[in-house]
């Protein structure tokens, strides 16, 4: 056991922050540090500057078009960038689809997609959820049969993230009706840009809307953009959700919010001093600081352990993530007290003028706390991941 | 010591549960939210929620805290957000114990017969959670007072029709009544994040004439902290009546909502945070009957205890409630389109609002008997 940064690591982490130092357009910054609503050009923004310093896919292996970077690098990177005000990467092609398609996807579609998510030139969301299925997304109800030489897809998907400004969608659907729960499902990819594909904006607490409804009528997808094998798409379901639920800790994330959290103590007011001399709120900062410290070294020991399949360890880490970002966002709306209730979803949007009463970085902070609970419901509820822990870490 | 309703307060709060069972449902709510309704209003004030803590005297019930406590759990269980709070009893709370009989004869009958709508303008900037003004100042003239300064988060201020402010007057405090569309005094009306309205206002040389000096020194001190503790108590209250509502509606959710083959119900780790809820909203309601017999008690000092430990712990029963409650909904928890998120945000403001909960755990501190 060696626990400390080699000189390797400590340069990487210098060239990353230089890099985002120089090439972070300074009103992006501004935006996310501000809780403001990011909009389909700033993530592609920062996607494109990443790409073209050969970053744009901090996760995958060289071979497409990744950085080949170690998990120790990619978790510097996020942290990195998180701190520094960048938007965060959007996780459906990088996170999701795209380590699907390495494994199970048919080299024709892996020529066609991969590189395409790295400058998103696709952007892609992800068909899973539906009205009656959540937690129990084995029982979802969208169809797809089989029609000469395509899928004819029906059906109804729901929290269907920034599916507003999707190309493409892969989604699960049930080929065999017949076959029990989980046996008869497929993973197919949809072009979201064809008649049938209906998107419908669900408004969430904090006003804003990044999440959806898409109804899927008669939809069309030819059979070549089935992933793997007919009726083996829960096999692929698992394994993106594996992938989903390691990077749902937040831990970049969580540095910023830390980050946020202390400088709005600094400039919070209340009974003629700043609210960061209160002892109680100190030690609540305190206590948080430590929190993330502790979940960035299981972040850290898990990404390095590989003597175990990441799965299990990874429910740990969403637990522990959604409820630090839960605790941070709380904080904040503390620290910014009574001055934190005026609230207009309108105020979210950076170019529209501020007309709140109270400083704009207070008038964040409960919208955000609002918004935040999404955190220990999606990517299967912190309810269904403390089952996955008892099965499969504790076995009982 | 009773617990059980009277008759009247019975009769009283069935009265208000079937009209924010009809009037406030959530289109209905939600049509109203950019500025006080004055059908709303005054169905409300028709039941007797406007006279409620107004002095017989005045034309009001003169009603006790026991009764304010009724009648604000069936305001909260509705989320009426019309200004029961601000007005019926803040504002009313200091007119009623204040000396001045022509102000009392002025605004007291006028509030109680739904009227006028009161407002009290006491935080500034900086000093969200002091009780004493800093900026605002009141300067003697030969007939009255020039007010400067400026007043933040002003629950309801647009809607009123007159102003109860705090202000510095030769370096003491006090208190004035300032009339809506007074010269100088501009108001800026906001949005807040439950749906209701604050306001921020400023005064440029407002003139109030001698008789709408409310009171100076301890006395002007001792009314808004009476204020501020009747209105604690009553947001308390709506607090308690919004979680024995949110709860209900999240059993009702989990014995309908099925996954994996079962009503969500049937799920232990669900049953158990159900009983969470129950537990945190049948304490939070007891401690809100501590803080109600606390508005009676003639030392100031037991009063500001049982007042600052009920909105405490009753803070930290309406977040675990809500929380939990947009939780158990799931995705749907986190949507603007149920009831849910209403209630949850409703919940959250009880910790920002009157003194948060720092606030009040210093205030412990300071006033330990």
């Amino acid at each position: 056991m060696d626990l400390t940064w080699t000189p390797e690591e400590r340069a990487f982490r210098e060239e990353v922050r230089a890099f985002v130092q120089a090439k972070l357009p300074p009103e992006l910054r501004a935006k996310t540090f501000a809780h403001h609503r990011l909009k389909r050009e700033d993530y592609l923004t920062w996607h494109r500057l990443l790409a073209a310093q050969g970053w744009g896919a901090p996760s995958w292996p060289i071979e497409h078009g990744g950085t080949g970077w170690n998990p120790l690098q990619r978790l510097i990177f996020e942290i990195e960038c998180f701190k520094a005000g960048a938007p965060r990467l959007l996780p459906f092609g990088l996170g999701m689809i795209g380590p699907v398609l390495m494994k199970y996807g048919s080299q024709a579609q892996k020529d066609r997609f991969l590189s395409r998510i790295i400058t998103v030139d696709d952007w892609w969301c992800q068909g899973y959820s539906e009205p009656g299925s959540g937690s129990d997304l084995a029982s979802l109800k969208t169809r797809a049969e089989r029609v000469g030489d395509r899928y004819i897809i029906n059906g109804q998907k729901t929290w269907t993230t920034l599916a507003h400004h999707a190309d493409w969608m892969f989604c699960l659907a049930r080929t065999d009706p017949t076959a029990k729960a989980q046996r008869g499902i497929s993973m197919i990819l949809i072009d979201m840009k064809q008649p049938g594909v209906q998107v419908r904006p669900i408004k969430t607490l904090d006003g804003s809307a990044e999440v959806n409804e898409v109804w899927l009528e008669n939809v069309e997808a030819p059979l070549e953009n089935l992933i793997g094998e007919e009726n083996a798409g829960w096999t692929y379901a698992k394994y993106l959700l594996g992938h989903e639920r390691s990077g749902i800790a937040g831990i970049g994330h969580c540095h910023r919010e830390l980050a946020i959290l202390k400088a709005l103590a600094e400039r919070m007011m209340a009974s003629g001093e700043s609210v960061s001399l209160n002892p109680r709120v100190r030690d609540a900062i305190n206590r948080v600081e430590a929190q993330v410290l502790a979940l960035e070294m299981m972040v850290l020991r898990v990404a390095t352990d590989d003597t175990t399949e990441p799965g299990p360890k990874a429910s740990i880490l969403k637990i522990r993530g959604s409820e630090l970002q839960m605790e941070l966002a709380k904080l904040q709306m503390q620290v910014a007290g009574a001055e934190s209730w005026p609230y207009d979803p309108e105020w979210m949007f950076a170019d529209s003028a501020f007309h709140g009463p109270g400083p704009d970085y207070a008038a964040a902070a409960a919208a955000a706390y609002f918004d935040m609970r999404k955190t220990a419901i999606y990517g299967g509820t912190n309810e269904v991941q403390k089952g996955i822990i008892a099965k499969q870490i504790i076995g009982v | 010591m009773d617990f059980s309703y009277s008759e009247e307060q019975r009769m009283l709060t069935d009265s208000l549960r079937r009209l924010v069972t009809d009037e406030w449902t959530r289109p209905k709510r939600r049509a109203r939210m950019g500025g006080l309704d004055a059908g709303a209003w005054g169905s409300l004030v028709e039941l007797g929620v406007g006279g409620l803590m107004v002095s017989e005297e005045f034309g009001g019930f003169g009603e006790s805290p026991a009764t304010m406590l009724a009648v604000h759990q069936e305001l909260g269980r509705g989320l009426v957000s019309e200004p029961t709070i601000s007005s019926a009893v803040m504002a009313v709370t200091v007119l009623n114990h204040s000396d001045c009989q022509a102000l009392k004869q002025r605004w007291l009958s006028a509030h109680a017969d739904g009227e006028a709508v009161l407002a009290v303008a006491w935080q500034e900037a900086g000093e969200r959670d002091a009780q004493r003004p800093l900026c605002t100042r009141a300067t003697a003239l030969a007939d009255g007072y020039a007010l400067d300064g400026q007043k933040i988060l002003v629950w309801h201020g647009a809607a009123a029709d007159g102003v109860i402010v705090s202000a510095l007057l030769d370096g003491e405090s006090a208190l004035f009544m300032v009339e809506q569309g007074a010269q100088g005094l501009s108001c800026e009306d906001f949005p807040t994040f439950d749906g209701g309205r604050a306001a921020t206002l400023r005064f440029d040389r407002v003139f109030v004439k001698k008789e709408q000096l409310i009171a100076t020194g301890a006395q002007a001190q001792d009314l808004l902290a009476l204020a501020i503790d009747f209105g604690i108590t009553a947001l308390c209250a709506q607090a308690c009546g919004a979680m024995a509502a949110l709860t209900d509606t999240t059993i009702q959710y989990l014995k309908t909502r099925k996954q994996f083959g079962q009503p969500l119900a049937a799920f232990q780790v669900l049953q158990h945070r159900l009983g969470d809820m129950l537990i945190q909203s049948e304490m939070g309601l007891s401690m809100t009957y501590a803080a109600t017999i606390g508005l009676a008690e003639q030392d100031p000092v037991k009063r500001a205890r049982l007042v600052s430990m009920a909105k405490i712990e009753v803070a930290v029963a309406a977040r675990f409630v809500g929380e939990s409650a947009v939780q158990l909904h799931g995705g749907m928890g986190v949507t603007d389109e149920l009831e849910v998120g209403d209630f949850f945000k409703r919940l959250t403001y009880v910790d920002l609002l009157l003194g948060d909960t720092n606030y009040h755990l210093q205030r412990l501190q300071d006033l330990t008997v």
